[in-house]
């Protein structure tokens, strides 16, 4: 079949997307289509957490989403925390503490960390670890993530 | 492949009575076999836009039905699970980790009937029905009918989930989910499930499912029934979980050998009899 043209609504834009098959992927769209290229295929098999993105408002996989069901939500990736140019608080606690060092999970992290930021409140260590629980990090370790994380969490007013 | 995304029960139904269609609830398991070249539906069939299925609803005699599309997240907060099918709850908030938790829903879960899945044991240990609904019209099974085998269940081709519907559970009972896995949010190595009612110092209700350890839950309801009205102690827990240990039937996977669940299994049961002993005692 030559699949259906959608719209999907990204970081606040609706994005025209054609010939979509129902097996694709929000994160194929994200990535093939759109030039979202912010969240990774890591596992593709809803492990590892770099294709992290929100849906309305909640952090999921988008490996594990299939375009077709995301027509009527608010899609968020990494690309629409901050205007062009700028950073995110929870983005710029982890480049002030060296959270990255490939950067293949950042994006997914970033996602997840601002989720819980949300909150507004101070996050303790464990709060923030089990927060960031689906992330799978494979260079840099952990310890620098959850700890600018706890500090983003402090800093907020 | 074709995808269909119906707006309600009847619809879905009927958009499933179709060679080899599928249900698609959260796609947490079926996305990923998909992915994976492992399955390849010819229709897939979106529950997305069913609402009847999202809804999770307290009824007046104190049971709970959960419908098939509430996810992960919304049972691990589910004020309406009182008492001890607050084991439901607890089971709910342990699976994989918050994105995913976010996806899956009890339906997904259930249909898919992986054995070290966290829900079936707990819906065992709570006396749980899952209610099915096909073009014949609906049925309901007790949770120990629907987990038939290895990633085997009742459900017949062309039937979907509509709820999962949880008993009252006795007023001061205590539920809990107890899970010995490799890291946060890995499918369990063992599980125990546990429903426990104490009164002073007897027993009033108690409902063990142990999980990882087999096709499906282990119950011993015989000897649940025996240790009613007497104190649990060391030789009254024993016999459970040495009577529970005839119906293990574990195997050696990438977690764990069979030889380590099988020891490892009783333990759990102590362990999560002692801490629930511990928290009923708090509260009375
Ligand atoms: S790519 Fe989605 S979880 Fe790994
Ligand atoms: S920084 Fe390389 S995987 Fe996390």
């Amino acid at each position: 079949m030559t699949g259906a043209s959608i719209t999907l609504k990204v970081n606040g834009a609706d994005r025209p997307v054609a010939a979509v098959a129902p097996w694709t992927t929000l994160l194929t769209v994200l990535r093939d289509e759109l030039g979202l290229t912010g969240a990774k295929r890591g596992c593709n098999q809803g492990v590892c957490g770099a294709c992290t993105v929100t849906i309305d408002g909640e952090p999921v996989r988008s490996c594990l989403s299939l375009a077709l069901n995301c027509t009527d939500c608010e899609i968020a990736t990494v690309e629409g925390l901050a205007p062009a140019g700028s950073l995110a608080p929870v983005q710029q606690a982890l480049a002030e503490g060296n959270a990255l060092q490939c950067g293949f999970c950042t994006p997914g992290i970033l996602i997840a960390a601002h989720a819980l930021l949300r909150r507004n409140e101070p996050l303790s260590v464990d709060e923030v670890r089990a927060g960031l629980s689906g992330n799978l990090c494979r260079c840099s370790g952990y310890k620098k993530i959850v700890e600018a994380v706890v500090r983003a969490s402090e800093a907020r007013p | 492949m074709e995808f269909i995304r119906p707006d309600s029960i009847d619809a879905a139904v009927a958009a499933l009575q179709a060679e080899n269609a599928a249900c698609l609830a959260g796609g947490a398991t079926l996305v990923a076999m998909m992915n994976a070249d492992l399955v390849a539906p010819e229709r897939l069939v979106s529950l997305r836009d069913v609402a009847a299925l999202r809804t999770a609803m307290r009824q007046p005699d104190g049971s709970v039905v959960i419908g098939a599309m509430r996810r992960h997240r919304e049972t691990a907060e589910e004020t309406d699970l009182r008492d001890g099918q607050r084991v439901l709850s607890d089971a709910a908030g342990q699976i994989a980790n918050p994105p995913v938790r976010n996806m899956g829903t009890i339906g997904g879960s259930c249909a898919f009937a992986d054995p070290a899945a966290d829900y079936p044991p707990a819906l065992a240990a709570a006396d749980a029905r899952i209610a099915l609904v096909g073009a014949e019209g609906r049925r309901t099974l007790p949770a120990d009918a629907f987990f038939v085998d290895w990633y085997e269940t009742a459900l017949e081709p062309g039937e979907l989930i509509e709820s999962v519907i949880l008993p009252p559970a006795p007023a001061g009972t205590a539920g809990s989910y107890t899970k010995l896995a490799r890291v946060a949010g890995d499918f369990a190595i063992a599980s125990v499930a546990l429903v426990l009612g104490m009164e002073g110092d007897a027993c009033s209700h108690l409902a063990v499912a142990v999980g990882a350890c087999g096709p499906a839950p282990v119950r011993r309801r015989d000897v649940e029934t025996e240790l009613l009205g007497g104190g649990l102690g060391d030789s009254e827990i024993r016999r459970l979980t040495d009577a529970l240990a005839d119906g293990l039937d574990p195997v050696d996977d990438v977690r764990a050998s069979a030889d380590y669940r099988r020891r490892v299994a009783p333990r759990l049961v102590r362990q999560a009899i002692a801490e629930a002993k511990q928290c009923l005692s708090g509260t009375q």
